[in-house]
């Protein structure tokens, strides 16, 4: 799959792991949904790599393309 | 039990859902096509609806292009058309049938005449029309209309004396105008000819595909009917009767040609031709008897026209808000849901329409053949699961709630002092979800007053899974419940619920009763709650075909003292709430308008016997009993949210087991609380989120300390992924444990990427 980024959202350094109290950073991640692959960029924790899925990406974006491939 | 998600979108496997004759078969049964009775017995096949509907709109220009469309002479086919739809028409069964030749005549009177231009290319094949009659007039107009050149040989001297030599005894206006449009065709007259001679000479010079050949010219003849063709002469004649006939006779006789022309057979693939039967069924209720309205002016057309009930079938429509929501009628619907199924790859746009059928067999009722569209639905879901193309998405809630029901909420025992018993009372998920205090009350009513012992079982009877088309899981929940009640010495069962009558009916081969007819049998208990006032009745989907249920319900509703109104849809007749099929889970929309098509036949409080209908009626608002509410005098809880049901699930089940098996369940301290905000509980609801699963979530949060803080809100934020489904949760931290703000989820698995 072309290593295309579908999505970007960045943190801003608004966001901090509590585990490892850092910043979340805008990295490289990936959705998975029935055997296809989507590559995004997210905000994730640079040390434990905690992945954060806003609620507006989660019920936007991410409903909708979940949607869409559940009727291929 | 195990539910799995289907493992990619790159399956390839396929099979039919219906073999292609049982597909034709089902389609066959659905009427909405079929002509209306007034245009399949006209012959020249005028949309005589269609005409109708544009003069009642005051269309008259497209009433006139409709009737120009079957006829060259529009006045004279009117004047002397002997009319056959008019007595098929379907309100001469009620009263005075439409006028419809006086509202063809209105369309020639106040209908202007398009200037309609024909893109056909000139065909290079003459025909000559030797002798002037009905038939041959009407033959000469169809001809230029497909633009043959035409050679018109008779013994007439213009245009006008060959009309009146053609119909005679019609009115002057009718000849002039007739022989206006005549004169102004793209036709080679050959005026004072006589035909016979002109015949013989005119082969060579016209190089002619065909020659008409009127019949009074030549009678020896001897053509065959049906194509108006003499056959070893391959010449155009035939006997035709009135104007009707002629013009009709003129079409088959055009037809002929064309195909002659082609040098085929004048007798192969001509398509459909003349008067058809009709298998359309036009339901008359509502409509009052009426008379003819004579028409005299445009406005008097126009009332004529709208006596004109449009004839159509669209009983399985009126009754389902299912199929008004796709604006599909069931065949057209079947034919798009056999393509989706059968697509391989690519998008399947019918996957929602499937998934919102309530499979309640409303129409199966309704349609004046049966056309069952629940059963193609049902049909096509087990397809689509065995295909792996069924998404788990829209049913996954209901089936993990299906497998709560029978896993941790499942109590099957018989009634305490009994080894073996008469009876099992088998409440159904929903009353145990909705009114547990109701199901407790009536199991403790059972047990005093039947003898020979009743047995309990809390759970599902497969419903969910059968809707859903999980057919393995069906099968597994079926041995399940055939296990436990085998277990029990194979009791009479008790239903508390029509769908888990019929269900457990259906695969059990026990005695099953609703219990509705026991209490008939026992009585009503001392602590009937009678409800003196009126009320709508809302009969179960599942109690549909089951006169039985429907009739024992209304005997004890009257004896409750409940005056049980009438309303439309009642019966066999009745809709489903939206519960029904799994439609409340796979589309919301078409759920409620399900729910609201219930409730706009009665303003009344309904009573229902199904915990479903109850609670969905009760969310639109609408005052809503089950009848064991009343029989019991116990309230079911008001609009219970998705966890709260499962909670009076188990509830029930612990407080029983408590009560009559001095069975103690030792509760798992968490040791933190959860608390609510009360928009996270309405949100959590909304989006399906249980509140054991938020428990899930901070306990994987106390085992990892995954957490993430938010500066912006404050707010923290933690996750864990369960089964299928990764579910989020917005926080803040109380003394005890948590506070819980938000929280929503996904399906789609994050990962990281290098």
């Amino acid at each position: 799959m072309a290593d295309k980024n579908y999505y970007t959202i960045d943190p801003e350094g608004k966001l901090t792991c509590l585990k490892c109290r850092c910043k979340l950073q805008k990295d490289k991640a990936k959705f998975l949904y029935l055997d296809n692959g989507f590559p995004v960029e997210l905000p994730v924790c640079p040390r434990c790599g905690f992945v954060y899925v806003p609620e507006e990406l989660a019920l936007g974006k991410v409903l909708a393309v979940e949607k869409a491939l559940e009727d291929k | 039990m195990k539910i799995e998600e289907r493992a990619s979108t790159h399956v390839y496997r396929q099979r039919q859902m219906l073999s292609k004759e049982d597909l034709e078969a089902r389609e066959s049964l659905c009427v909405h096509e079929q002509p209306a009775y007034c245009n399949a017995a006209c012959p020249l096949k005028l949309d005589v609806k269609a005409m109708t509907a544009a003069i009642a709109a005051g269309d008259f220009d497209r009433a006139l292009a409709l009737y120009e469309k079957i006829t060259p002479f529009p006045q004279l086919l009117s004047a002397g058309c002997e009319a056959p739809c008019e007595q098929s028409c379907k309100l001469c069964s009620l009263g005075e049938g439409i006028s419809i030749r006086a509202l063809e005549s209105a369309a020639l009177t106040w209908g202007k005449k398009s200037r309609g231009m024909s893109f056909l290319r000139k065909k290079p094949a003459a025909v000559g029309i030797f002798g002037g009659d009905l038939m041959t007039l009407f033959l000469a107009g169809e001809l230029v209309k497909k633009r043959y050149p035409v050679h018109f040989y008779c013994a007439e001297n213009d245009p006008r004396a060959l009309v009146e030599h053609c119909v005679p005894g019609f009115s002057p206006e009718i000849v002039q105008s007739t022989a206006k449009i005549l004169a102004a065709m793209d036709i080679q007259f050959h005026w004072n000819t006589d035909p016979a001679a002109a015949f013989r000479q005119a082969e060579q010079p016209l190089r002619a595909a065909s020659y008409a050949v009127a019949a009074s010219v030549f009678p020896g003849l001897e053509p065959d009917e049906a194509l108006m063709v003499s056959r070893p002469q391959k010449l155009i004649t035939g006997r035709t009767q009135g104007i009707l006939g002629a013009a009709y006779g003129a079409k088959k006789a055009a037809l002929s040609i064309d195909r002659m022309a082609q040098k085929l057979d004048p007798g192969s693939t001509r398509g459909e031709e003349g008067a058809v039967e009709t298998k359309l069924y036009t339901s008359l209720d509502g409509v009052r008897p009426s008379s003819r309205i004579p028409v005299a002016d445009r406005d008097s057309a126009i009332a004529e026209a709208r006596r004109c009930i449009q004839c159509r079938c669209d009983e399985c429509i009126k009754g389902c808000a299912y199929l008004q929501h796709y604006q599909k009628f069931p065949r057209i619907l079947t034919r798009e849901i056999y393509n989706n199924v059968s697509i391989i790859m690519g998008d399947h746009m019918m996957n929602k329409p499937i998934n919102a059928c309530a499979l309640c067999g409303q129409c199966s009722v309704l349609c004046p053949n049966g056309y069952d569209m629940g059963e193609i639905c049902r049909i096509a879901r087990e397809n689509m699961v065995f295909t792996g193309k069924m998404p788990l998405a829209p049913h996954e809630f209901a089936l993990m709630d299906m497998l709560f029901s029978n896993e941790e909420a499942f109590l099957c025992r018989p009634q305490p002092g009994f080894d073996q018993c008469r009876y099992v009372f088998f409440p159904g998920c929903q009353a145990t979800a909705i009114a547990p205090a109701t199901v407790r009350s009536a199991y403790l009513d059972l047990c005093a007053r039947l003898p020979g012992g009743v047995a309990l079982m809390l759970g599902c009877c497969g419903a969910i899974c059968h809707w859903a088309g999980r057919y393995e899981l069906t099968g597994q929940t079926r041995r399940f419940l055939q296990a436990c009640l085998a277990d029990l010495g194979n009791p009479a069962i008790i239903a508390g619920c029509p769908t888990c009558k019929k269900e457990l009916a259906e695969f059990t081969g026990l005695e099953v009763h609703g219990f509705w007819q026991l209490l008939e049998q026992i009585g009503l208990p001392d602590k009937a709650c009678p409800v003196p006032r009126p009320v709508a009745l809302h009969d179960a989907c599942g109690a549909r075909g089951d006169s039985g249920t429907q009739k024992s319900i209304r005997r004890i509703a009257a004896a409750l003292g409940c005056q049980v109104a009438d309303t439309p849809y009642s019966g066999d007749e009745a809709p489903c709430c939206g519960y029904g099929g799994l439609t409340q889970y796979t589309n919301r929309e078409v759920a409620r308008k399900m729910t609201e098509k219930c409730l706009e036949r009665s303003d009344l409080p309904y009573l229902s016997y199904c915990m479903a209908c109850r609670d969905r009626f009760a969310r639109e608002g609408r005052e809503s009993f089950h009848l064991l509410e009343l029989v019991y005098g116990t309230a079911a809880d008001h609009c219970p949210d998705i966890s709260v049901k499962r909670y009076n699930r188990l509830g029930l089940k612990q407080q029983l087991l408590k009560e009559l098996w001095n069975e103690e369940v030792i509760s798992v301290d968490l040791g933190f609380t959860i608390d609510y905000t009360p928009e996270a509980e309405a949100l959590m609801d909304d989006r399906m989120i249980l509140k054991s699963d938020v428990i899930q979530v901070f306990q994987h949060l106390r085992e990892t300390g995954e957490a993430i803080c938010d500066s912006e809100t404050g707010l923290y934020i933690t996750r864990a992924r369960e089964g299928n489904v990764t579910f989020w949760v917005k926080y803040r931290e109380t003394d005890t444990g948590y506070l819980v703000v938000s929280a929503y989820s996904h399906r789609m698995k994050v990962v990281n990427r290098q």
